[in-house]
Formats: structure tokens, C-alpha cells, sequence
């Protein structure tokens, strides 16, 4: 917002100058304020099957939001909270709950106004079928990676310590995506944590689930990929946000209706198979954006959901871990997560 | 103005402008840490460490890192910048790989080296290890071909051996320009050290300035940089004391 002012100002200025004094400078300043298309949208997001798709491939955010979108691709959470800590990111779908938790806590200013998906068993522990790992005591000694600062990091980190093991136990690698799976082939790691669709191509490699997710979801280890704003974009532009939201409950919807449809335009945009969008797609809870107001979720607008305090379990975790400084109270949390957008949207 | 006093006053104004900014609250300390917390941050890594290491260990698998790579490369490199240098064929083979490489950004070809190599030590260190190499390979070789040719004439008309004039007159002319390569090549295996341990990093001063990044930790990310940065310098320096010890005449 403040940039496109600053465009118009800048517009009227040099259009002064170089007409002089023939025309009336308020004549003209007028129209040109009037004409500036408002600031273009930046939008963060990640490439991935999502139905979230579907609605920015069909062009439904542009419309919703009345302006231009610059669509910002992003490989991890922590560069939507660098993004957006420096001012250049309005919007960011799909960030982990655990980068959210930092980011809040550490005040960066951004609010959560919806959530993408429940992660559940769509990122999972997958271990090699020859390293025979049955016990939490079978992964001392072993190589075992995860992308850090990602919700899977937070997961695993919660497995090591629901079961007593340390970070010495088990050597904990970081690795991304496609560099976890060269290890893999090579045999450098014996279990990787992650998400689909690296996760399903070790499964495929001499891989096996070792279920983790459920034991850890009830210890509170839940995780979530979620949907933010920025404060200062949320509160000039509350309708576009709304709208956008609404944008993309339509594409949820569609993606309940006919999830073969939704498959094959989710993987035409994901740069995957139809086949593997839609069995990505099949392991997350696309929570509906109504069922996100009960107070199991995020809440209503003045009524608390649970969310707030996953979120400041998930921030104590990170003091823990010494990857944040300090964690604000849960009320921090409660406030950060704003539903007027969400209720506006489905109501 | 003398020097030390350009510089102290550079260093006081820097000093003075981030208390300024960080003190009166014009900059959020998420993007620069005032003082205290800097000291804070400081003490804490020391006494704790950073994510189940101490300040010590990850110090230390970044220096055994630099002066691995460093110390095999520059030695290789070297080795085959005097073959290159001495034996017109040898430069013909090889010339056109050292060439390729040294421009060579390594970020370029850190995916294949983990590919081929793996994610453990060999990997990072051979990143290192190709960085090094052809810095000293260039430098010890234009080192031997400006050696000058009366010496070698000299050495020549009193008799000497071809393996005497390489050992006792060729190698030490080169050596000064091989040391000027050394600091070079130290600066660059210094820089790709980050490189290097962005893959499957748990431990090194490089892998914590990238992780404590990635949760904006920027007090962490100073004290890094601070580390990092005080610990080229000191290299630098012990490259150049060895070098006014062993080749106390260049220059004059």
C-alpha cells in the first residue's frame, strides 16, 4: 500500500514538472490518483498438491483480490517469515505451524487468518526396511534426516523426546527434499522424516511407515500448514483477504466433489501425475473453512479455539530447542489468529 | 592522519551508530541486536552451546574442515602448478581442467559431490579440497615460468643438475608467489565453507549461522559472523608469518 502511494506521488510529481505551469497541478493530480491500479498483492506460496491449486491456477485469487498478484514461490516456512519480516510478502499460504509459532512469538507482524490443512499422517517417518528399526531404541546410532525448521523437524524432535532418546542418540541430519533422496538412494540415511512427494518415492525405494503421528498428535505434537496475512495488508484490505479465502473454500469444495477433477488440475500446476496428486492429496485433513470456526480448530471471532495453544506449545518447544528466544502467553496467540476474515468468507 | 587512528575511528563510529540504532529503538533488534543481547547471546553459546553441541565443537569441525580441504588442496594444487609450470606437456594435459575449475562457482557442483560422495565428511571436505586446488595450481605455476631465466642460466653454467636447478632455484623463486596463492586459496575455501555445510549439517560455525537464519535468530547469526570473521583473519595471518619466516627475501 504504501509503495503504490508513493508511485502516485512520484506519478504527479514528474507530471508537474514536465507540464509546468500551463495546467492547474490539482486538475492533474486528481486523475492520476485515480487511475493508479492498486498495489499489486504479494503472495507467497509453495508449489505443492494442494486444492489451493486449483484456485490460483484458475486466476480466482487475482479476481478475488481486485488487483495484480506477484506470486512468490517459497521452498521452506522460514523464508515466508524473512519475507514477510522485511515487509515483502502480504500474503502466505501453506507455512508450517511450527515457522508460524516462531514468527508470532517473535512478533514479526502477521496475523494467521485460516488453516490449509491438518498435516496428521501426510508427514510421517519413513525407515528403511533392511536397517530392521521396530523400537524407538533401534534408531540410536542411526542416521536419521529431516528438513530443519519444518513441521516434520518439530515432529521427530517430539518422537526423540517422548521416547528419552537425545540428539546424540541419533544423529540428526538436515536435509531438504531432493537432497534427502539422493541420500537415500546412496544409502547415507537409514529414516528420513518428511512430506509427499519425496516421502512416497522412499517408500517406493526399500522404504517402510513407522507410524509416529498418532502416539505424538495426542502428546500435542500437532501440526498444521497454515494461512497468514500481514497485519498491515490484512487490516487495509479485509475484503480482499475475505474474498480470497472464499476463493479458495471454492476450490476445497470442488476438490470434495470430484477429487479426480481437482487431481488432474492440481497436477497439472504441481508439475506431478494426476494419480500421485491425487494420493498426496488423500494422506492431509483439508480441514473445511467452516469446521475451522469451531472452537476445535481456530475459533470464532471473540470465542478461542485450540489452535492458539498448540501454537504456544509448539513456541515453548522452539524456546526449548533454543531456536526462538522467548514465547509471548497463549493470549499472544489467540490474538495473532484473526477469524473475522474466515467468518466473513463462509458467511 | 595515521593509520591505526583512520581505523579506530571507523570502527568507534560503527560502534556508535549501532548503539545509536539499537539503544533508541529505531531498529527492531529482530533485525539487529543491540549490545546486550549480542553479549548475551555470546555467553550463552559459550556456556551452552548451540543445539547439542558446544561453541567448541562446532569451531573446531569448521576449522578441521578449512585446513583439511584447504591443506590437501593447496599441496596437490601446488605440486601440479611446478609440474605445470616446469614441463611444457603437463600444462597442455592439464591446463584446460584447472582453468574450467577455478572460475567454477561451487555451489554449481555441490549437488553432484553429494551425490557421488555422500553427505558425510568427504563430501564437504572435497568441496574444499576443489576449491583450493587450482588457485595454487595457477599460482605456483605463473610462479615458476617468471622465475628468471639468467638464474637458471647461471645455475646451468656452474654446473648444476636439472633436478638442482629445480630443487635449489626454481622452487624458491616460485615460493613467494605460491604463498600470495595460499592466502588467496584460504580466502576462497573460507567462503565455501557455508557452502559446504549446508548439506546434512548438525555441527560447524557455517551450519549455525544458517539455522539460527532460519528462525531470524540474529543474535545468533552476529556472534556467528563475529567467530567466523575473527577466525579468517587469524589464518590469514598465520599464512603470513609462516610466509615472512620461510620466504624472508620476496619483494626485496
Amino acid at each position: 500500500m504504501n509503495e503504490g502511494n508513493n508511485m502516485a506521488n512520484i506519478l504527479t510529481t514528474r507530471r508537474r514538472l514536465l507540464k509546468g505551469a500551463g495546467l492547474g497541478a490539482a486538475v492533474l493530480a486528481a486523475p492520476a490518483i485515480v487511475r493508479a491500479a492498486p498495489a499489486p498483492v504479494n503472495f507467497a506460496f509453495f508449489v505443492s498438491t494442494s486444492p489451493f491449486m486449483i484456485a490460483k491456477g484458475g486466476g480466482w485469487v487475482e479476481e478475488a483480490a481486485g488487483a495484480k498478484v506477484n506470486w512468490i514461490e517459497v521452498g521452506s516456512g522460514a523464508e515466508i517469515n524473512t519475507g514477510m519480516a522485511a515487509g515483502s510478502m502480504d500474503l502466505g499460504f501453506g507455512i508450517g505451524s511450527s515457522p508460524t509459532a516462531a514468527g508470532i512469538s517473535q512478533a514479526i507482524g502477521y496475523e494467521v487468518v485460516a488453516m490449509m490443512d491438518n498435516i496428521g499422517p501426510a508427514e510421517e517417518m519413513t525407515v528403511r526396511k533392511s536397517a530392521n528399526i521396530k523400537t524407538p531404541a533401534d534408531f540410536k546410532g542411526r542416521n536419521v534426516a529431516v528438513p530443519f525448521g519444518s513441521t516434520s523437524h518439530f515432529r521427530l524432535l517430539g518422537f526423540l523426546k517422548t521416547n528419552n532418546l537425545s540428539q546424540r542418540d541419533v544423529n540428526v541430519l538436515d536435509l531438504r527434499g531432493d537432497a534427502m533422496m539422493a541420500a537415500w538412494t546412496r544409502g547415507d540415511i537409514d529414516a528420513g522424516y518428511i512430506w509427499s512427494p519425496v516421502k512416497s518415492k522412499m517408500l517406493a525405494a526399500g522404504g517402510e511407515v513407522y507410524k509416529t503421528y498418532d502416539t505424538l498428535e495426542a502428546a500435542g505434537y500437532v501440526i498444521a500448514d497454515l494461512i497468514i496475512a500481514r497485519t498491515a495488508y490484512s487490516t487495509a484490505n479485509p475484503t480482499a483477504v475475505a474474498g480470497i479465502l472464499a476463493a479458495y473454500g471454492k476450490a476445497l469444495d470442488a476438490y470434495t466433489k470430484s477429487p479426480d477433477d481437482a487431481s488432474v488440475i492440481v497436477g497439472k500446476q504441481a508439475g506431478v501425475s494426476a494419480e500421485m496428486a491425487k494420493a498426496d492429496m488423500a494422506e492431509y485433513d483439508f480441514v473445511p473453512l467452516k469446521t475451522q470456526l469451531a472452537s476445535a480448530w481456530l475459533g470464532a471471532p471473540g470465542v478461542q479455539g485450540k489452535f492458539a495453544g498448540v501454537l504456544k506449545g509448539t513456541a515453548d518447544f522452539l524456546v526449548e530447542q533454543k531456536s526462538i528466544r522467548a514465547a509471548p502467553d497463549v493470549a499472544a496467540f489467540a490474538k495473532a489468529i484473526n477469524t473475522s476474515y474466515l467468518a466473513k468468507a463462509v458467511g | 592522519m595515521r593509520p591505526w587512528l583512520a581505523t579506530a575511528l571507523t570502527a568507534c563510529a560503527l560502534i556508535a551508530l549501532w548503539l545509536w540504532l539499537t539503544l533508541s529503538g529505531v531498529v527492531s533488534d529482530l533485525f539487529l541486536p543491540p549490545p546486550g543481547e549480542l553479549w548475551d547471546a555470546l555467553v550463552d553459546l559459550v556456556q551452552n552451546g548451540y543445539k547439542s553441541r558446544s561453541l567448541w565443537e562446532h569451531v573446531a569441525d569448521s576449522l578441521i574442515r578449512v585446513i583439511v580441504g584447504f591443506g590437501a588442496g593447496a599441496a596437490v594444487g601446488t605440486l601440479l602448478g611446478l609440474a605445470m609450470g616446469y614441463f611444457r606437456t603437463i600444462d597442455a594435459l592439464a591446463a584446460p581442467f584447472v582453468e574450467f575449475l577455478r572460475p567454477l562457482p561451487q555451489l554449481a557442483y555441490l549437488v553432484l559431490l553429494i551425490i557421488w560422495l555422500g553427505i558425510g565428511e568427504t563430501s564437504k571436505i572435497t568441496l574444499l579440497f576443489l576449491a583450493a586446488l587450482p588457485v595454487s595450481a595457477v599460482a605456483a605455476r605463473d610462479g615458476v615460468r617468471n622465475v628468471s631465466e639468467a638464474r637458471i642460466r647461471v645455475a646451468q653454467s656452474l654446473g648444476a643438475s636439472e633436478w638442482q636447478i629445480f630443487v635449489h632455484v626454481v622452487f624458491p623463486s616460485a615460493l613467494a608467489e605460491i604463498f600470495t596463492g595460499a592466502r588467496l586459496a584460504v580466502g576462497i575455501v573460507y567462503g565455501t565453507l557455508i557452502a559446504s555445510e549446508i548439506i546434512a549439517g548438525t555441527s560447524g560455525i557455517g551450519w549455525m549461522i544458517l539455522d539460527a537464519g532460519r528462525f531470524l535468530r540474529s543474535d545468533y547469526v552476529f556472534v556467528g559472523i563475529l567467530i567466523i570473521g575473527f577466525m579468517g583473519i587469524a589464518l590469514d595471518r598465520l599464512l603470513l608469518a609462516v610466509e615472512t619466516r620461510l620466504v624472508h627475501w620476496a619483494g626485496r
